[in-house]
C-alpha cells in the first residue's frame, strides 16, 4: 500500500523536471545538428566512399564526368585513388608546403599574439589599446580582399618596391613566393588569435601577480608560471584554429603563392575543376582533413583538461 | 585598472624599451594598415608608374564604372539579400540551440558540442566539392537557395557557441528570484535571460553576418556560372578588369564590415567571441 508517488517527493520533482528539460534540450539542440549531418556529415560520408572506390549512387554523376576514377576491386573499396596521389611527383612538395606554412604561420601568430597580449595584460594603457585595435582589423576584411590587398603590396609594382627604390633599393618582388603565403596567412588569421590570447590572459586574477611579484618573481617567471599555464585552454584554441584555418587555406595561397608546388586547399580545387580529377580531389581533402584531425585532437584534449580541473567532469 | 598601474611595473620604462615597443607598434601600422591604405588609395587614381611615389593623375571615373556594369551591381544587390537572409535563418536554427546547451544536460550534449568543431576541421574546399556533388542530386546548384544553405553552415559554429556562452553566463538565482516574484517563465526569458545574453547574440549576429557576406570559395563553387555575391565577382574582377576597379569594389565590400566593427568593438574586445570558443 505504501506507494510513494515519486513526483510528491522533492527529488522525485526535481529528476522528472530533470528528465523533461534534458530531453527538451535535446530537441532545442537537435535543429543545428542536423543541418550539419545533412550538408557537412552526410556530404564527407559520400565523399569518403567515393574515395574508397564506390563510384555508384550519389556518386555516379560525378563518377562519369571525371577522369582517372578508381573503382572498388575488393569487398572494402580500393586504395588505388589515395596512391595515385601519394605517387603523384606533385603530392609532396604540396605536401611539404602545407605543413611548413601552417606550422611556420601559426607558430609566428602565436608569438605575436603572445607578446600584444601580455603588453596588455601588463602594461596596459593607450598603446595597448592602440595595438589591440589595430590588429582586430583584418578580421573585417574579407580574405579576398586581404589576399589581393597584400599582394598588390609586395608585387612588382608595389608599395614596398615603390617606396624603397626612393632610396635607391631594390625591394624584392615576394609575391608567387611561400613566404608570400606566409605574410597573407598570419596577416588574416592574426586577430582570432589575438582576442582568444588576450581574453585568456586577461581572466587570470590580478591578485595572483601581484602576490607572486611581492614574493620576488621576475617577469619571466610568472609569465611562464602563472599566465601562461592559467590562460592554457585559450592558446591551446587559438593555436589549433589557427592552424587548421591554415592548412585547409586556399584564398591565400592562389593569390600570393606559386604556381608549383602550391599549398593542397589550392591543389583540391585544381584536380577538382581543373585537371577533372575529382577523385583524387577528394583524397587530398582527407589527406588534410586527417592532419587537421591531429590538431583538432590537441583542442578537445585541452577543453576536457580543464574542464576536469574546474571539476565540470 | 588603475589599480595595475602600480601592482605591475616591471622596470621597463627605459629608453630603449620605449624604442622597440615604438618599432613594433609602427611595424605592425604598416604591417596591418599599409596593404589596406595602398589599395584602397588605388581607387582613386587613373594609373600610377613604377616607381614614381605618387600616381600620374586622381579620378573618380572608377567608381562610377563599377555602378554602371550591371553583373557588379547584380552582385551588390545579391550580398545585401542572401547575407540577411543566412543570418535570421541561422538564428532560428541556432539560438534554441544555444540556450538548451547552457541550460539543459541533455544526452550528447557535449557530442554535439565536438562535432560541430569537426565539422569545421574538414578543409573547406574538400567539403565544397563534396557538397556540390550532392547539391547536383538536389538540383541547387546555381541557386540563390544553395548559396544560402553554404552560407549557412559557416554561420553556425558563431551562432552556437557566442550566444552558449553569453546564456550560460546570465545567473540562474537571477532568474529564480524573478520566478519567485511572480514573472511568468516568458517573461523572465524575454525580461532577463534574453537581454543579458543580448550582447553575446550581438557578436554572433554580426561575426555570422560577416562570415556570410564574406564567403567566397563555396559561394563560387555552388553559384558560379549563374549566382554571384560581392566576393565571388570579386574572383572575376581581380583577373579581367584593371586593378582600380578591383580597388573600388574591395572598398565597398569591407564598408559593411567596418561598420559593423564600430558597432560590436566593445562586445568583441571584451571577450564574448572568446567565451564562445571553449567547451564547457
Amino acid at each position: 500500500m505504501a506507494t510513494v508517488n515519486l513526483v510528491a517527493t522533492k527529488e522525485g520533482f526535481a529528476a522528472v523536471t530533470a528528465a523533461k528539460r534534458s530531453t527538451l534540450g535535446f530537441f532545442m539542440a537537435l535543429p543545428p545538428v542536423l543541418v550539419l549531418i545533412l550538408f557537412v556529415g552526410a556530404p564527407i560520408f559520400i565523399a569518403f566512399i567515393f574515395s574508397i572506390g564506390y563510384t555508384g549512387g550519389p556518386n555516379q554523376i560525378v563518377s562519369i564526368i571525371g577522369q582517372d576514377i578508381y573503382k572498388k576491386d575488393s569487398w572494402w573499396g580500393t586504395a588505388d585513388a589515395y596512391l595515385a596521389v601519394f605517387r603523384d611527383p606533385r603530392f609532396l612538395p604540396d605536401f611539404i608546403l602545407t605543413i611548413v606554412v601552417t606550422f611556420v604561420s601559426t607558430f609566428v601568430v602565436l608569438l605575436m599574439a603572445m607578446g600584444m597580449g601580455l603588453y596588455q595584460r601588463i602594461r596596459g594603457g593607450k598603446i595597448a589599446s592602440i595595438l589591440s585595435m589595430l590588429s582586430l582589423v583584418p578580421l573585417f576584411v574579407p580574405v579576398v580582399i586581404a589576399a589581393f590587398a597584400v599582394a598588390q603590396f609586395f608585387n612588382g609594382v608595389g608599395f614596398m618596391r615603390t617606396f624603397m627604390s626612393q632610396f635607391g633599393i631594390d625591394f624584392p618582388i615576394i609575391t608567387a613566393t611561400r613566404n608570400a603565403i606566409i605574410i597573407g596567412t598570419i596577416w588574416t588569421s592574426l586577430p582570432f588569435a589575438i582576442l582568444m590570447i588576450t581574453s585568456g590572459l586577461q581572466s587570470v586574477p590580478n591578485a595572483l601577480i601581484e602576490t607572486a611579484q611581492d614574493a620576488g618573481a621576475s617577469f619571466m617567471r610568472i609569465v611562464r608560471t602563472i599566465l601562461i599555464p592559467l590562460a592554457f585552454v585559450p592558446i591551446v584554441i587559438a593555436g589549433t584554429f589557427t592552424a587548421i584555418g591554415i592548412m585547409g587555406s586556399f584564398t591565400v595561397p592562389v593569390f600570393l603563392g606559386p604556381n608549383q608546388p602550391t599549398m593542397l586547399g589550392v591543389e583540391i580545387s585544381n584536380f577538382f575543376t581543373a585537371y577533372n580529377r575529382p577523385q583524387q580531389s577528394i583524397v587530398m581533402a582527407f589527406v588534410i582533413f586527417a592532419a587537421a584531425s591531429g590538431i583538432a585532437v590537441l583542442y578537445i584534449w585541452a577543453n576536457i583538461r580543464s574542464a576536469k580541473q574546474s571539476g565540470r567532469i | 585598472m588603475a589599480k595595475r598601474d602600480n601592482g605591475l611595473n616591471l622596470q621597463s620604462s627605459n629608453l630603449i624599451t620605449r624604442f622597440f615597443i615604438g618599432l613594433f607598434v609602427a611595424f605592425m601600422s604598416v604591417f596591418i594598415l599599409g596593404p589596406l591604405f595602398w589599395l584602397a588609395l588605388q581607387a582613386f587614381t587613373t594609373t600610377w608608374t613604377f616607381p614614381n611615389i605618387k600616381p600620374d593623375g586622381w579620378t573618380l571615373i572608377w567608381w562610377r564604372r563599377v555602378f554602371e556594369t550591371p553583373s557588379m551591381v547584380e552582385a551588390i544587390r545579391n550580398s545585401f539579400i542572401t547575407a540577411p537572409i543566412v543570418v535570421l535563418l541561422s538564428a532560428v536554427i541556432c539560438l534554441p540551440a544555444a540556450y538548451a546547451a547552457a541550460r539543459y544536460n541533455y544526452i550528447g550534449r557535449r557530442v554535439f558540442l565536438i562535432g560541430m568543431f569537426a565539422a569545421n576541421s574538414f578543409p573547406k574546399l574538400g567539403l565544397f566539392a563534396s557538397i556540390a556533388t550532392l547539391f547536383y542530386a538536389l538540383n541547387l546548384m546555381g541557386t540563390m537557395v544553395g548559396v544560402i544553405i553554404i552560407q549557412l553552415l559557416g554561420t553556425i559554429i558563431y551562432m552556437t557557441w557566442i550566444p552558449a556562452a553569453a546564456f550560460a553566463a546570465v545567473p540562474k538565482n537571477l532568474e529564480e528570484a524573478a520566478r519567485d516574484a511572480g514573472a511568468s517563465k516568458f517573461r523572465v526569458f524575454r525580461g532577463i535571460t534574453l537581454r543579458m545574453a543580448a550582447p553575446g547574440i550581438f557578436v554572433a549576429m554580426v561575426m555570422s553576418f560577416i562570415s556570410a557576406f564574406d564567403e567566397a570559395q563555396g559561394t563560387y563553387l555552388v553559384g558560379a556560372p549563374s549566382f554571384f555575391t560581392m566576393p565571388t565577382e570579386m574572383y572575376a574582377l581581380v583577373l579581367t578588369y584593371p586593378v582600380q576597379i578591383a580597388a573600388v569594389f574591395s572598398i565597398l565590400l569591407a564598408a559593411p564590415s567596418v561598420l559593423l566593427i564600430g558597432l560590436a568593438r566593445k562586445q568583441i574586445i571584451g571577450g564574448q567571441l572568446a567565451e564562445g570558443f571553449q567547451i564547457k
